[in-house]
């Protein structure tokens, strides 16, 4: 039995920049207790939707909970409204949104990997997994005319068209990028010491993720097959080539895989994406005030993520209820911190890609 | 061969979410990636307080982010520079008015230079932060010339022409704080 020692990780620290608090208890470098805190960057924003923003422009709002996946906000929430309304979205904007929403998979996975490839030490390995990154920011510009925070979708379709010459310029470089990122899986899953560091480190057994409810690429690393691509019929995945991928082992060597293995298949999708792009229009006028509930579940680049919605013949929402996907992996990272060593804590939480800014709102 | 030219500093930066969307906070890594690279400036990103020189705050600023922003400047040393990055760290953007929300950096610490849109673009990003190294410079002559009492001619002018060292000594310190205010 050493001395218990009490380490404050964050809310600025080092490793992490997201403002998140954890207070560990340890003895003899093995953790025995766990705090965390997540309130740093509480904004009400669910607050305001409910009070300030009409429901037009609620869809730009929820963008703002998080930078990176702002895509799967806004489609959240305009998937909800058009359900509510019974809007049908030509087939053609529904092909852009996966699209962007595809892109957007793609931007945040490498940013993980890399993240992850930083903190274990591998500089290197992380400055050419934001080099490639770079590529599908242009893209993202070049589609929709801005790299974060691009208010694509809007309720009835999408706010811009895809040009002939982006659609040339688009196939070119996703060519590049495809070649790079198979590049980066191939030294994410080689690379002799990345598996030394990785292997058996943070494990998540399936029964744990199935009674502590992980979702998103932890929750497929473990074996558990969930994914709300393929259980909730929201966009036409289904048609491009959308693959399941699951893992057995549940360390964050397999979380890293899956994270690499999903955005190749995202690549996939949006090569057969542009050549079966529909023809029409992009979006249709949208008329009278939702009535009624109604729910929807998005993957998210980190799991699923969930939309409540209630409204009552008013132009200002009765209800919006936001359900991240980080607050739902929290549990299990207080679980498997317990017991863990010090040193392998930044690993794990990044291996989790935590987005505080999603969980507090 | 002057020497002094290459004394220079690097400039290290700390960066601050005080509630942001993490929006502003990938295009400030973006910056330190390899397309952009401000490290050619010398500009390091380093999450300590006591060795950096220009603070980057992204975010409108919640109520439980205050204190440690405010802490997070009274512990870095002089001369620093505050950059605000992104319209929400200016104003408070679309999140102006909220309830946890103090909309915008100034209303607690002096900020430097203000660099807009949502998300502020690398670009923008950069050239904030030049114009900082620039206002960090300036800031770093006039410690400088405060510190050393040059000018005791004037100030002695000022005080009446009375040889009291202690008024004058007195007097400097005043204004070197009020350089430092600014
Ligand atoms: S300016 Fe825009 S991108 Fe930046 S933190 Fe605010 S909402 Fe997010």
């Amino acid at each position: 039995m050493g001395n218990r020692i009490t380490i404050p990780f964050g809310s600025q620290h080092v490793a992490l920049p997201e403002p998140i608090r954890f207070v560990f208890q340890t003895e003899n470098e093995k953790i025995v207790d766990v705090e965390v805190d997540v309130g740093y960057v509480h904004r009400g924003i669910e607050k305001a939707c409910m009070t300030k923003f009409k429901y037009t422009q609620v869809g730009y709002v929820v963008a703002r909970v998080c930078g990176l996946c702002a895509i799967s906000h806004t489609l959240g929430y305009v998937t909800a409204v058009e359900r509510l309304m019974e809007i049908e979205v030509p087939k053609k904007a529904l092909y852009l949104r996966l699209l962007v929403s595809e892109l957007d998979r793609v931007h945040s996975h490498l940013l993980a990997m890399g993240h992850l490839a930083e903190v274990a030490g591998y500089e290197n390995l992380f400055m050419h997994t934001f080099r490639d990154r770079e590529l599908v920011m242009e893209l993202q510009e070049l589609v929709t005319g801005n790299r974060i925070q691009f208010d694509y979708a809007t309720v009835g379709g999408v706010n811009r068209d895809l040009s002939l010459e982006v659609e040339r310029e688009l196939r070119e470089k996703l060519k590049d990028l495809q070649e790079r990122c198979l590049w980066l899986k191939d030294v994410f899953e080689n690379d002799y010491t990345i598996k030394l560091r990785w292997k058996g480190i943070g494990v998540i057994t399936p029964e744990m993720a199935r009674e502590l409810n992980v979702v998103g690429p932890p929750a497929r690393a473990s074996g558990l097959a969930t994914d709300a691509r393929n259980e909730f019929n929201y966009l036409p995945f289904k048609e491009v080539g959308y693959k399941l991928i699951t893992m057995k082992d549940g360390d964050i060597y397999a979380r890293n895989m899956v994270r690499a293995e999903e955005t190749l298949n995202s690549l996939e999708m949006i090569f057969n994406l542009l050549d079966g792009m529909p023809e029409g229009d992009i979006k249709v006028p949208v008329k009278g005030l939702p009535e009624g509930e109604a729910f929807v579940r998005i993957e998210a680049p980190r799991g699923e993520l969930f939309y409540y919605l209630k409204g009552s013949k008013k132009l200002i929402l009765d209800r919006l209820r936001i359900k991240v996907p980080t607050f739902s992996n929290i549990p299990v990272m207080k679980e498997l911190f317990i017991g863990m060593d010090y040193a392998d804590v930044p690993a794990t939480v990044i291996s989790f890609d935590p987005c505080l800014s999603c969980t507090a709102r | 061969m002057n020497l002094k030219k290459y004394r220079t500093k690097s400039p290290w930066i700390l960066h601050y979410n005080t509630g942001s969307c993490n929006g502003c906070d990938v295009e400030i890594l973006a910056c330190l990636a390899p397309k952009y690279d401000i490290e050619r400036f010398g500009i390091l990103n380093r999450g300590n307080p006591k060795q950096s020189d220009i603070l980057l705050v992204t975010g409108p600023v919640t109520k439980r982010a205050r204190e440690r922003l405010i802490r997070l400047y009274m512990e870095m040393p002089e001369p620093k520079v505050v950059v605000a990055v992104g319209v929400c760290a200016c104003t408070g953007g679309v999140f102006r008015g909220m309830y946890n929300v103090e909309n915008g950096v100034d209303k607690f610490i002096p900020v430097d230079v203000y660099v807009p849109g949502c998300a502020a673009r690398p670009e923008n990003i950069i050239d904030g932060v030049v114009r900082a190294l620039e206002i960090l410079e300036k800031k770093k002559k006039d410690l400088q010339l405060t510190r050393k009492c040059t000018g005791t001619e004037e100030l002695e002018y000022l005080l009446g022409k009375q040889l009291n060292r202690r008024k004058i000594v007195a007097e400097g310190t005043r204004r070197c704080y009020e350089s430092r205010r600014d």
